[in-house]
């Protein structure tokens, strides 16, 4: 059996188990990804070895069967997939804070890394459909383990959820209607400009935009993500809304017809910038600890897209490369900032961003990894963060006339930095005296540090990384 | 690996591998941390001494890693990165033990002297940077280590003038990385080269270049103060007196005029920013700044606020000369990159051990206390004459070689402004000056540090770790003055560096 599907696999199984074996479930989940990670490295040395595989499920023709795509690009997200939720797994086990130690959570994150794994596999337009349904009701699902104050919350998703899956379908619908087919890989030799594949194409970036929760349609996630346990936001953040963008990705840079592609790119971009700077506006102004997080992957996202818009306009191939290494280097700052903010509000016991103060002197390691991933996020040299806008700018600035947009980077940089450090010159206050239960983990915060580190050593492996993603994403 | 090739690296770990290890120390381990910040400083100290003996027989230090396509992590040791690191390294032993004695029994200790290393390893860094990329990485860096330190205190002053510390470097660094990136774009990022590597662009890139000139110089203004981008320095001395000192005279300020040397003759070359007439605005902006601080100190009644302002003019005189565009305007610029920076560091420990010790801090308080702190007000006395433009003192050195320098190049005008600034000057450090030796003292001094018992006029003025930094330094400018001539001084290297970038 090939290792992507041993990959995707392992998680779905170990979800199953886990309905009829409840105790010990972290350590099968832990197991699980560690195995899965194993085997996506394995898939993703062979696919950048021997080039694109195509896997037939179950040994049918391609007209009837499901048939999956293993490109280096999906399985680098499966290993980054299985790796995050390896990090987050410990994470939920070990740490005195954590609220999903014996709840519903393990065999739901495995349920998550499945249908993840799925998504990037798939190349059909209906079976990414299956893949977001599950995602997203997955998602939900974990989002109520906080308890009821999070069902207001994960009501409003799952209710957007459903509505932007159906917008999706439509598109699906028409696209069919259209070709008759649904495999991608069929359909780009077919497709045409004409009004009903634009329709099409809409009503599913529509869903998918929703979905991913880029701007303007990002009103859901901050509360979303705000109010799920500290374990679950962390996956919400750095892997859920990347499903949504990959399938975005795809269907903009291969199936839609070049025109039409070059004419949606501008709009893209601009509401990247804008979800950068409004985004990070928002960050700015909460008075919440993880809100702020939270409203910092709007802003984030605001980079994918804007890469992405800039792709489509120009047809620039750096840009695939700054689009993924944002993905890479956002999910692990991201992780690392989550589990910070909840190991400080758990410990410190306030969800306020003002009960930070002094957290150098009360949290040190928290707060470090907190600044570390901040640092990532701006974009300072040499993290992970620093080389996707490096790549990023390196087309803008060849041309006078594209400079605007370069400004528009320049200002998403300025407002993240601005909200990073409004918790940082916070946490250099004077503590106030320690509160009676205050018992701080080390090993927690450790943890959220490590994420934080690998961002950074990205640098590294910089120059092999971004002509490795160069040749791959052609 | 050769030793030519690991030096420029040892150099900069001989202060951040120490740093991580405090960090890691306990707050008692009071021993520990100065055993191994004297370790960090004497190695460094050492290997820099050995890197000088290098270059000046002409050997070339150079160390590289992989990093972003066309562009590597280069650290080179040639003349003009050695001016910058044997005055950092200097400054840095000096500046260490001051601290040492300065933040005795205050808490968070361990947190402030692994910021302090990590600083320092970002400002060699930045001195041994081989291209611009590198240059940027630890010019954000930089920032990030400064920032901790310029707060420490905690105090509500001290996180506002950190937030604006904040607000104003990493704009400019963002700027910078703008212009860096601009620049790439054109060419990638060779290795800093005397005579610049952008004069083949320049007949097809005129717009490109004009950009990133005025991106990169903007990046580098804020860190070097030049108006309006100075607003952030007055603030920042709400720091601790070591503190202070090392963002006034080495750190930060010197990061930006530093990096402005080196974007002016080692990337675009003299010919292209004449090219392009990019000097002009440059020398303007240098001289309205050195005008503008100057007229701002006189108004400080703060004496730490005036020294500030002081700064803010006096590092002017680095960015004036090399606008000038002209060998012996930039002889004067190199040398007073380190003359200024000796003589401001010994002002700013004058000015802390006035307040450590007497609790001195107005302009009206220093009445008389050159009788109660002979040797501080006499240190304070040859580096504000220094500033002033005294000879036999470092100071004059600079100015001397900078009015020449605008002379040969037919700028007559800049004479005016550095007469202006010398009698402005002048006005603001002489009654300090008098009021320090003439003036009727107090009956008592009524802060008067109870911490160190029995401090007496002379030897035992104030706590030795204060006073010995501040006499070496003292004597530092006033050596560099007399002994310019030698083969030793900075001047001598200045004359070298400029030799090899001006190929004369």
């Amino acid at each position: 059996m090939n290792l992507a599907l041993i990959s995707l696999a392992l998680p779905l199984v170990t979800a199953l188990l886990l309905m009829l074996f409840r105790s010990r479930g972290w350590v099968w989940v832990a197991l699980a990804s560690l195995l899965s990670l194993v085997s996506a490295a394995g898939a993703l040395y062979e696919v950048v070895g021997g080039g694109r595989q195509l896997l037939y499920l179950g040994g049918w023709d391609s007209a009837l069967a499901i048939r999956f795509q293993l490109t280096p690009v999906s399985g680098l997200l499966l290993a980054f997939t299985a790796l995050i939720h390896l990090l987050v797994a410990i994470y939920a086990a070990r740490s005195h804070h954590s609220q999903t130690r014996d709840s519903d959570y393990w065999p739901l994150s495995c349920l998550l890394h499945g249908s993840l794994a799925a998504l990037w596999l798939s190349v059909d337009l209906f079976n990414w459909y299956v893949t977001l349904e599950l995602l997203g009701l997955v998602a939900v699902a974990m989002i109520t383990l906080a308890g009821p104050k999070a069902y207001g919350a994960a009501l409003n998703y799952l209710t957007l959820s459903l509505g932007a899956s159906l917008f999706y379908l439509l598109g699906v619908a028409l696209m069919y209607g259209r070709y008759g087919v649904l495999d991608v890989l069929l359909l780009v030799e077919l497709v045409e400009a004409d009004n009903s594949t634009r329709t099409a194409m809409i009503l599913m970036s529509l869903g998918l935009m929703l979905k991913a929760a880029l701007w303007p349609l990002h009103q859901w996630l901050p509360a979303a993500h705000a109010s799920a346990p500290t374990a679950v936001s962390a996956l919400l953040s750095a892997l859920v809304v990347k499903g949504p963008l990959f399938i975005l990705w795809l269907l903009w840079s291969q199936v839609a017809p070049r025109e039409l592609a070059a004419q949606a790119g501008p709009i893209l971009a601009m509401a990247g910038i804008l979800a950068l700077v409004a985004g990070g506006w928002a960050a700015l102004r909460t008075p919440y600890i993880k809100t702020l997080v939270a409203y910092s992957t709007v802003a984030q996202l605001g980079y994918a897209l804007l890469a992405l818009g800039l792709l489509l306009h120009w047809q620039i191939a750096e840009l695939h490369v700054a689009l993924w290494l944002f993905v890479l280097a956002h999910g692990l700052a991201k992780v690392s900032m989550f589990l910070a903010a909840g190991e400080m509000q758990a410990t410190l016991g306030s969800r306020r961003v003002d009960s930070l103060k002094g957290a150098t002197q009360t949290m040190p390691v928290a707060m470090f990894a907190f600044a570390v991933a901040g640092g990532s996020l701006i974009g300072l040299p040499p993290s992970g963060g620093f080389l996707a806008k490096w790549v990023l700018l390196q087309p803008l600035f060849l041309e006078p006339r594209h400079w605007p947009w370069a400004f528009g980077v320049m200002l998403g940089t300025l407002v993240t930095a601005a909200y990073v450090f409004r918790v940082v010159a916070l946490a250099f206050d004077r503590a106030r005296p320690m509160r009676p239960d205050y018992h701080p983990d080390p090993f927690a915060q450790w943890l959220a540090m490590l994420p934080a580190l690998l961002v950074w050593s990205m640098a590294l492996i910089s120059e092999p990384l971004i002509l490795w993603l160069t040749g791959v994403t052609d | 690996m050769a030793w030519t090739t690991a030096l420029p690296l040892a150099i900069v770990l001989s202060s951040l591998v120490p740093g991580l290890l405090i960090f890691a120390l306990r707050e008692d381990q009071h021993w520990q941390r100065t055993a191994l910040n004297l370790a960090g400083v004497f190695t460094k100290l050492l290997l820099v001494a050995l890197m000088l003996y290098g270059v000046s027989r002409g050997l070339v230090f150079h160390f590289s890693l992989p990093f972003l396509p066309d562009s590597e992590l280069v650290f080179q040791g040639d003349a003009l990165s050695l001016q910058f690191v044997g005055l950092s390294s200097l400054l840095w032993l000096a500046t260490t033990i001051y601290a040492i004695g300065y933040l005795e029994d205050s808490p968070l200790r361990s947190r402030f002297f692994g910021y302090f290393s990590l600083c320092v390893s970002a400002t060699v860094g930045l001195a041994l940077a081989g291209n611009l990329v590198t240059f940027l990485l630890f010019y954000e860096l930089l920032t990030l280590a400064t920032f901790p330190l310029v707060v420490h205190r905690g105090t509500p002053e001290a996180l506002r003038a950190g937030r604006v510390y904040l607000a104003y470097t990493l704009g400019g660094g963002t700027l910078l990385l703008m212009g860096v990136a601009l620049l790439h774009s054109l060419t990638g990022s060779p290795d800093f080269m005397p005579g610049g590597y952008l004069a083949p662009l320049v007949e097809s890139h005129p717009a490109s270049l004009v950009m990133a000139f005025a991106l990169l110089i903007l990046g580098l203004g804020v860190k070097a103060a030049l108006i309006p981008l100075h607003g952030w320095l007055p603030q920042a001395m709400v720091a601790p007196a070591p503190v202070s000192a090392l963002l006034h005279a080495v750190a930060v300020v010197k990061a930006g005029a530093f990096g402005i040397l080196r974007v002016v003759y080692d990337v675009y070359g003299i010919e292209p920013v004449q090219a392009l007439y990019l000097d002009q605005p440059l020398l303007w902006l240098a001289a309205s700044t050195i005008i503008y601080g100057s007229l701002k100190a006189m108004q400080q009644q703060d004496i730490k606020k005036r020294l500030a302002y002081s700064t803010v003019s006096q590092v002017s005189y680095i960015t004036l000369g090399v606008a000038l565009i002209g060998p012996l305007a930039a002889i004067g610029a190199l040398v007073h990159l380190v003359h200024q920076g000796l003589m401001k560091v010994t002002l700013f420990f004058c000015a802390g051990n006035f307040a450590e010790t007497l609790g001195v801090h107005r302009i009206q308080e220093m009445n008389g206390i050159g009788r109660r702190m002979p040797l501080t007000m006499a240190a304070f006395t040859i580096a504000a004459l220094g500033m002033i433009g005294a000879p036999p003192i470092a100071g004059f050195i600079s100015k001397w070689y900078l009015g020449l320098g605008a002379l040969q190049v037919d700028h007559a005008w800049v004479l005016a402004v550095l007469v202006a600034s010398g009698l402005l000057n002048a006005v603001y450090f002489l009654p300090l000056i008098y009021r320090g030796w003439f003036a009727q003292p107090p009956d008592q001094w009524h802060h008067e540090n109870r911490r160190w018992k029995k401090t007496r006029p002379g030897w035992r003025e104030t706590h030795w770790m204060l006073l010995v930094p501040t006499l070496f330094t003292a004597l530092l400018s006033l050596l560099a003055g007399i002994f310019a001539g030698t083969d030793i001084s900075p001047l001598a290297w200045a004359r070298l560096i400029v030799a090899r970038e001006f190929g004369a």
